[in-house]
Order: structure tokens, then C-alpha cells, then sequence
């Protein structure tokens, strides 16, 4: 498969990425501003979520409705979302709508109207969203486990608290806009059905002259981490833990994934097989990985009844530890083709490969090629998962549990 | 793209859409079966025994299947809904046979004893998982009591009870007049090898023993009326209203899903701005569901316990309003766009196909190109949304609210 690669830098800073698929008619965008939850004023948690609302409640010369409509006009499928670093706005359209839609997220993010009469709104949607987490145990239980896992504010949650939301002021958001919304730390990835030049003329267009300072970074305090118990009368017991790993640029992130593929890959990995197939301990049970740019973690979730739930966190754990004990030349060979096909699937959608463009960059300030991360998933040899283990141990866990059930973590905490 | 089909000698039925452009092949086996066709005595076995086929074969026993299909690195699943089920992967073409050899075999399992005895468990277990998603808990609530005395009302993942009485034997005797191979259909989408794929389905599924096999498809009207599930451990009022809509095998199924978008699509719908925009309801979205013989819109509401008879009341205008005067020409206009990306978007990925291709055939034994399916998007009219909307009276709606109220 032959890869087309565009990177382009503009003179404010905003980076322009694109990658030219064949045989798609679509095109999509993925669009990341260093405004994301961890970017909250303090005190004004919550106000990246309410500016990813209200940006939409009317830009430049359209009020809320012709902005909706003129985007629905164009087919757009739309969404944002908050990270930690970043607000992403993702939208996919036929390739021929692109340079349109992208005149349109210039005057979002330039040009928000952030009026005073569409902040309620805006700030209401995010208390429920807030709210709605109660009734989700299974969501709370993994959002909050990364605001305990990583150094504060790097994990906070998205929606912020109650009482901040209820404090936040419409200036506080506006200043989180114009702090973040800044085309220095922008990334523009575009995949699909795209004409390079056309795209760079649109994209000078939309957001050439846009000049504003670079946000200020984020100064992480100390992780708070350590054990967790939040009761709640849920028919589920929902347990999380979480521990170090290495982030994407870290030489050893290939190793991390293999170990993380072996654990937790599919259902013939070992965490589905040990704790689902052979004891029918839970239904769901998974170890996902999660990078920012400085600080990783594989997050482990089961969710069980509470009767079992003692059970199904002391048999988690052990097999998050006894992967130190070696994997097999299967196991190995399994979790490479996993990783290299969800890699080749993944990249036959438009907006996945968008996503990975922008990710790279961020990460790594480069675009990796297929066959460049298949020779590196290639040369992981089970040496290299086990010296990765030996430095990043399943030890010091942070755990959250949720439902009836107080568990007996021993001594797997900090 | 090419679009070829063939039946075996004992009835089951091969189609795929052959895309030699595509990166991967994506296949599946869809089984004509769900809760809808379950007696009350085993009700949510379809599900369980959905479950049961990644137990293991005569030739594989269940960790052979979880490895065998992490070997090919398969993005692999299966599902049950009311009417369907099924077993899909998505895989490199170079994978193609190992992956039929696999999910063929399954299709024959073992149900041992033991196997069934563990994952009876996990059953029970996910029946508690859903208990914890009140958004499922009002959709399937709502769906038994619109289709009370209809099959569409049964129960996909059945009861605590009926999980935990059901036997082996109950369970081999459905999967043998179920799954017959009359009753099986395998698709192929992407870039697969169809000469090849026939081959394998004979060498494999060609000794499946045929069995007569039915559906009851009585007509089904749908109930009206307002249910109130109180339960004080939720924090948001989730509401759901449900009224009759064109089936599967009607050709008006492209303008009910114009409907349902101008109606209540995620953003710039009408429910959007009536609910959603003014913050009265943190959600607000109109799906049409198309059924076997039977169809319905569903709206979905979900925020502030105190807010939900304002936003109820809110709902119920608009459909109403809708009922009466139809979309615009711009909300047409633009329900159509959307439509449109979202087909053609799905539609790029062979995984996103599958699903198409193989409901196009199960449900009418028909084959629609994403092009034709994109034309007769945009060849519906205003007038015709209009007339569905009346027609089917959008206003008949059977309600159905789960949260801290006691009553709305």
C-alpha cells in the first residue's frame, strides 16, 4: 500500500498534516487546539467542555442555527472532544466539502460569538454530562481513575466538578478560548479523498492570518493516586487500576504494546481468557494503554457482581504480574498480528488515519509510515517485552472501585 | 464493485460484494434468529447461545477459537438483536480461508455441559452490566411494552430467572431448527475472493443438515400509553417514545430515515433545538428502526428529573408539529447530506458494509450498491416525509420513563 504524506508548517505556527488515500470519496479532519481539560484555569474546571459547546452557539456571521445548518448543509459529521491536552474537532464530509467546512471552523475557532445568552446552555449541557456519569458507573469509574493516576491536572476530568461548573463565570471561559484556541501547538490533519495544494489554499485561507501567543504550558503537581472507594448501590461492582507505562515517543513503547496486546489483545488474551473464559467472573474485563506526551498508563477494568468481586481483582492482578514470568513464542506472534492488522483496518477509514496523523505529530513530530511501525512491532522479541516489565513492573497500582463491595487491595498500592 | 451470490445444496445461501480496492476482507455469518423467535420457556437463549458458539467444536475446543482468531489478528464479534444473529471478522484477504475455516466450524459447537455451565455465569453477568445502563434498561422496557403481545417483545437477553433455568438440551433444540443452513446466510464484502469463499463454505458448511425452519410475523400495531419505571438510585430521567414505522421490506424505509433526522438527529435537528440547544434535555435523538414486518421510531430523552415533563411535553408538540406540516426543503436538504456522508463513510470500511450487504439480503433478498442506495436517498420528497409522518401517525406514541420519578 502506498502511502502519500503532506506536512506543511504555517507561519503562525499551526501545523498542516495530510494523507492522500485512493478509492475514498470522503475526506476527513481532525483539529487539535492546546485548550483541553488539563489547560483549565484553576477554579475554572469544566471550562474546556463549555468552550467546545459554546464555540458552536454562533461564529462570525451565523447565529447558532445557520451555523448548525450550513455544516449539516455540507454533510458534515462532527464531534469534539476534550482531552487532556487538547480540544479535538473532528469532522468528516465528502472530500469534495472539504475547503467549505474548513471556512467554517476557521470563523469556531477564530470568530466564536461566545455570547453571554448562549453560555447557559452551554455550561447546563456540561453539568449533564456531569450528571449522567452517576447513572454510568462503568464511564465514572474509568474517567476518574485518571484524574487519580496522573500528575494533576493532566487526568482531570473533562466535565470538571459541580461546584466549579456552577461557579464558572462566561469570562472564565472566554479567557480558557482565547488562551487555547491558538494556531501556535494547532494541529490540522486531513486523510482521504484530498488535493494537497487545493487543501494548503484553503487552509491559508481559513487560517493564515490567525495570530495569537502560545498557551502557556501546564505545570503538573504530584499524582494523588493510591486506593479509592466510592460506594454506590450499582447492580455491578466496577474495579479500575491503573499503572505506569511508557508514552508513545519512549523507545520501549513497541515492547508496552506487545505486553498490553499479550494481556488484553483479544479473547484469546490473557486477562479475557483467565478472568472471563475460564472462572466466568465478568463479562468485561480489559487493559487498555493511554499515552499523553510525558506520562502513560495501561488502565485495567473489570466489572463483576460485588459477591465475586475480591475474587476478580486478586485473580486481575495476578495476571497483570505473572507476565513478568515470560510469555510464549505464540503469544508473541499473536500480538504482532494483531497490532499490524488493526493498524492496516484501522487505516482503511478516513477518520481513524486523520486521527493517527495528528497523534504522530504530537507525539513524535513526525508521521510514521505503515511499514516503518510493522518493521518496529516486527522487531519486538519477547526479551524486549520482558525488559520492559522489569522497568515498569504491574506494582503501585491506583485503584477505583465502585459499587457495594469495599475490596482488600493489599499491598498493590503505593 | 461485483456482486455475486450462490446457494448450496442444503440452502445455504453465500453473497459478496467484491471490492478488490479494499485493504481487508470482511465476512459473516447471519443467522435469521433472535428473541423474537423464542418461547417464554427459553427466553434470551438465542443470546446465550451466541455466546455458547465460541465454546468450541469437535475439532477446537473455546481457547483454541479465542487464539485461532487472535492469530489472524481478526477484528471479530458477534451479536444478537431481536431478529438476528451474528458472527462476523474482518481479516487481511490473505487470511480469508483460515477465517471461514473458523467461523464455519463454530457455527457447529460443541455445547458441552461444562462450557455451558460457566457461561451461564458471564450471562447473569452481563444481565447485571445492563442493569447498570439505564439508556438499554429503557430500551428494551419500552420495546416489551410497545410490543406487548407481539414477539418484538421479548426480551433479548431474557431474565435472571429464565438464564438460570435453562437447560442444555432446551438450548440444541433450538440451535437445530435455527441454524439450519436455510436459515444462514454468509456474506463476503471487501477484497474477497468469491470462487474461493463457495469452495470453502461447501467444504465446510456443506453437511449441515437442512431442518424446516419459520418465523411468525404477525402484524404488529404497537401499544400506546405512558409506563413509569421509578427508580431512586438514577440521578436523570430517561424517556423513551416509540410509534410504528415502515418494516424492512418496505421501500418507504428511505423516507422514514429522512424522518427521523430532520426529526431528531444528534445536532440541528428539530428535537434539537426545541430540547437540547435550550439545555431542557442533555439528549434528544430519533432513530428509525426498521424490523421484520414491522417497523418504529424511537425517541430518546434523557436529563434533570425535574425538567422531564417540560421536555416530554416539548417532544410530544413536535411530533405532532412534524406530523402536521412535514420537514422543509432545507431540513430535507439537509437530512439527505447527512445521510449521504454517513452511508458513504460507513461504507468505505468493509466491516461498515457488511452489515448493509447482509441485511439487504436477509430481509429482502436484494442487493443495493452504496450509489443506489446514496440515489434513493435523494430521491425522496418532502411531500412523501410528510405523508409517512401522518400515515404512520408519529403522535401514537407508547411512552416509557426510567428514573427517580415516581410520576410524569
Amino acid at each position: 500500500m502506498s502511502e502519500e504524506f503532506f506536512t506543511r508548517r504555517l507561519d503562525n505556527g499551526m501545523v498542516l498534516l495530510a494523507q492522500r488515500m485512493g478509492h475514498v470519496s470522503s475526506a476527513a479532519m481532525t483539529l487539535l487546539v492546546p485548550a483541553g481539560a488539563a489547560h483549565d484555569a484553576a477554579g475554572a474546571d469544566g471550562a474546556a467542555s463549555v468552550a467546545a459547546e459554546w464555540c458552536f452557539r454562533g461564529a462570525g456571521d451565523r447565529d447558532t442555527r445557520q451555523l448548525n445548518d450550513a455544516l449539516d448543509a455540507l454533510g458534515c459529521q462532527r464531534g469534539e472532544t476534550v482531552r487532556s491536552e487538547h480540544v479535538r474537532f473532528s469532522s468528516a464530509q465528502l472530500g469534495r466539502n472539504l475547503h467549505d467546512v474548513l471556512a467554517l471552523y476557521a470563523d469556531v475557532l477564530r470568530r466564536p460569538r461566545l455570547s453571554d445568552a448562549t453560555f447557559e446552555p452551554c455550561r447546563n449541557a456540561v453539568m449533564q454530562d456531569l450528571a449522567s456519569l452517576e447513572d454510568e458507573p462503568a464511564r465514572k469509574c474509568n474517567l476518574l481513575l485518571r484524574e487519580q493516576f496522573y500528575p494533576w491536572p493532566l487526568g482531570r476530568c473533562p466535565y470538571g466538578h459541580a461546584d466549579a461548573l456552577k461557579a464558572l463565570t462566561p469570562e472564565a471561559v472566554r479567557e480558557h478560548v482565547a488562551r487555547g484556541f491558538s494556531p501556535s501547538g494547532a494541529i490540522l490533519a486531513v486523510a482521504g479523498n484530498v488535493d494537497w495544494d487545493g487543501l494548503c489554499a484553503a487552509a491559508e485561507a481559513a487560517f493564515g492570518d490567525f495570530a495569537a501567543d502560545a498557551p502557556p504550558p501546564v505545570q503538573p503537581e504530584p499524582a494523588r493516586r493510591g486506593v479509592r472507594h466510592i460506594a454506590k448501590d450499582s447492580a455491578q461492582q466496577h474495579i479500575a487500576l491503573a499503572h505506569a507505562s511508557v508514552p508513545l515517543s519512549d523507545e520501549r513503547y513497541y515492547a508496552a504494546r506487545t505486553a498490553q496486546t499479550v494481556l488484553s489483545g483479544g479473547m484469546g488474551s490473557r486477562l479475557f481468557a483467565e478472568v472471563r473464559e475460564k472462572r466466568g467472573l465478568v463479562y468485561h474485563v480489559s487493559c487498555r494503554y493511554n499515552t499523553l506526551k510525558d506520562q502513560a498508563g495501561l488502565f485495567t477494568y473489570a466489572g463483576t457482581r460485588p459477591e465475586v468481586a475480591q475474587e476478580t481483582f486478586d485473580v486481575t492482578v495476578g495476571e497483570l504480574r505473572r507476565l513478568r514470568e515470560g510469555i510464549t513464542p505464540d503469544e508473541l506472534a499473536r500480538a504482532k498480528t494483531q497490532l499490524k492488522s488493526s493498524l492496516v483496518m484501522q487505516g482503511e477509514s478516513t477518520g481513524a488515519r486523520a486521527r493517527m496523523l495528528a497523534t504522530d505529530w504530537y507525539h513524535l513530530g513526525r508521521l510514521r509510515g505503515l511499514a516503518e511501525i510493522s518493521d518496529a512491532i516486527d522487531a519486538v522479541t519477547a526479551d524486549d517485552v520482558l525488559a520492559y516489565l522489569d522497568d515498569y513492573p504491574a506494582e503501585d497500582f491506583t485503584v477505583l472501585v465502585i459499587g457495594p463491595q469495599d475490596i482488600e487491595t493489599g499491598a498493590t498500592s503505593a | 464493485m461485483d456482486f455475486k451470490h450462490t446457494t448450496l445444496d442444503n440452502g445455504l445461501t453465500i453473497v459478496a460484494e467484491v471490492n478488490p480496492d479494499a485493504a481487508s476482507m470482511a465476512a459473516g455469518f447471519f443467522v435469521r434468529t433472535g428473541s423474537r423467535d423464542e418461547t417464554p420457556e427459553v427466553a434470551g437463549v438465542s443470546h446465550f447461545l451466541e455466546h455458547m458458539v465460541f465454546k468450541g467444536t469437535e475439532r477446537r475446543t473455546a481457547l483454541d477459537v479465542n487464539r485461532e482468531f487472535d492469530e489472524m489478528g481478526a477484528d471479530y464479534n458477534a451479536g444478537t438483536s431481536y431478529e438476528n444473529t451474528i458472527f462476523y471478522g474482518a481479516v487481511l484477504p490473505e487470511f480469508q480461508q483460515r477465517l471461514l475455516d473458523l467461523l464455519g466450524d463454530i457455527l457447529r459447537p460443541s455445547l458441552r455441559q461444562e462450557d455451558f455451565d460457566v457461561e451461564k455465569n458471564v450471562i447473569q453477568e452481563e444481565i447485571a452490566l445492563y442493569e447498570d445502563q439505564p439508556v438499554f434498561r429503557t430500551y428494551e422496557k419500552l420495546m416489551a411494552a410497545f410490543f406487548d403481545g407481539h414477539p418484538l417483545g421479548n426480551e433479548i437477553l431474557g431474565t435472571t430467572e429464565s438464564i438460570g433455568a435453562l437447560r442444555r438440551e432446551q438450548m440444541l433444540e433450538y440451535f437445530t431448527r435455527r441454524y439450519a443452513p436455510g436459515n444462514v446466510t454468509l456474506v463476503g464484502v471487501g477484497d474477497v475472493d468469491f470462487g474461493a469463499l463457495v469452495d470453502q463454505a461447501q467444504h465446510i458448511c456443506g453437511d449441515w443438515s437442512p431442518a424446516e425452519t419459520q418465523r411468525d410475523t404477525p402484524p404488529a400495531p404497537g401499544k400506546t400509553g405512558r409506563t413509569i419505571l421509578a427508580d431512586e438510585r438514577l440521578v436523570r430521567e430517561h424517556v423513551g417514545l416509540m410509534s410504528p414505522a415502515p418494516s424492512h421490506q418496505d421501500d418507504e424505509r428511505f423516507a422514514a430515515m429522512l424522518l427521523a433526522t430532520v426529526l431528531g438527529d444528534e445536532t440541528g435537528s428539530r428535537l434539537y433545538y426545541a430540547l437540547v440547544d435550550p439545555a431542557i434535555a442533555d439528549e434528544a435523538t430519533t432513530a428509525y428502526m426498521p424490523l421484520d414486518a414491522a417497523g418504529a421510531f424511537v425517541t430518546f430523552l434523557a436529563g434533570d428529573p425535574q425538567r422531564a415533563d417540560e421536555a416530554l411535553e416539548i417532544t410530544e408538540r413536535e411530533l405532532k408539529r412534524f406530523a402536521d406540516e412535514g420537514p422543509t426543503d432545507p431540513e430535507l436538504t439537509a437530512a439527505k447530506h447527512k445521510l449521504a456522508c454517513q452511508t458513504t463513510l460507513s461504507g468505505e470500511l468493509p466491516m461498515g458494509r457488511l452489515a448493509a450487504v447482509g441485511s439487504d439480503w436477509v430481509y429482502r433478498g436484494d442487493y443495493m450498491p452504496l450509489s443506489e442506495h446514496v440515489e434513493r436517498v435523494y430521491a425522496v420528497t418532502g411531500e412523501q416525509v410528510r405523508e409517512l409522518a401522518q400515515r404512520y401517525d408519529l403522535t401514537a406514541t407508547c411512552t416509557l420513563a426510567l428514573g427517580p420519578r415516581e410520576d410524569l
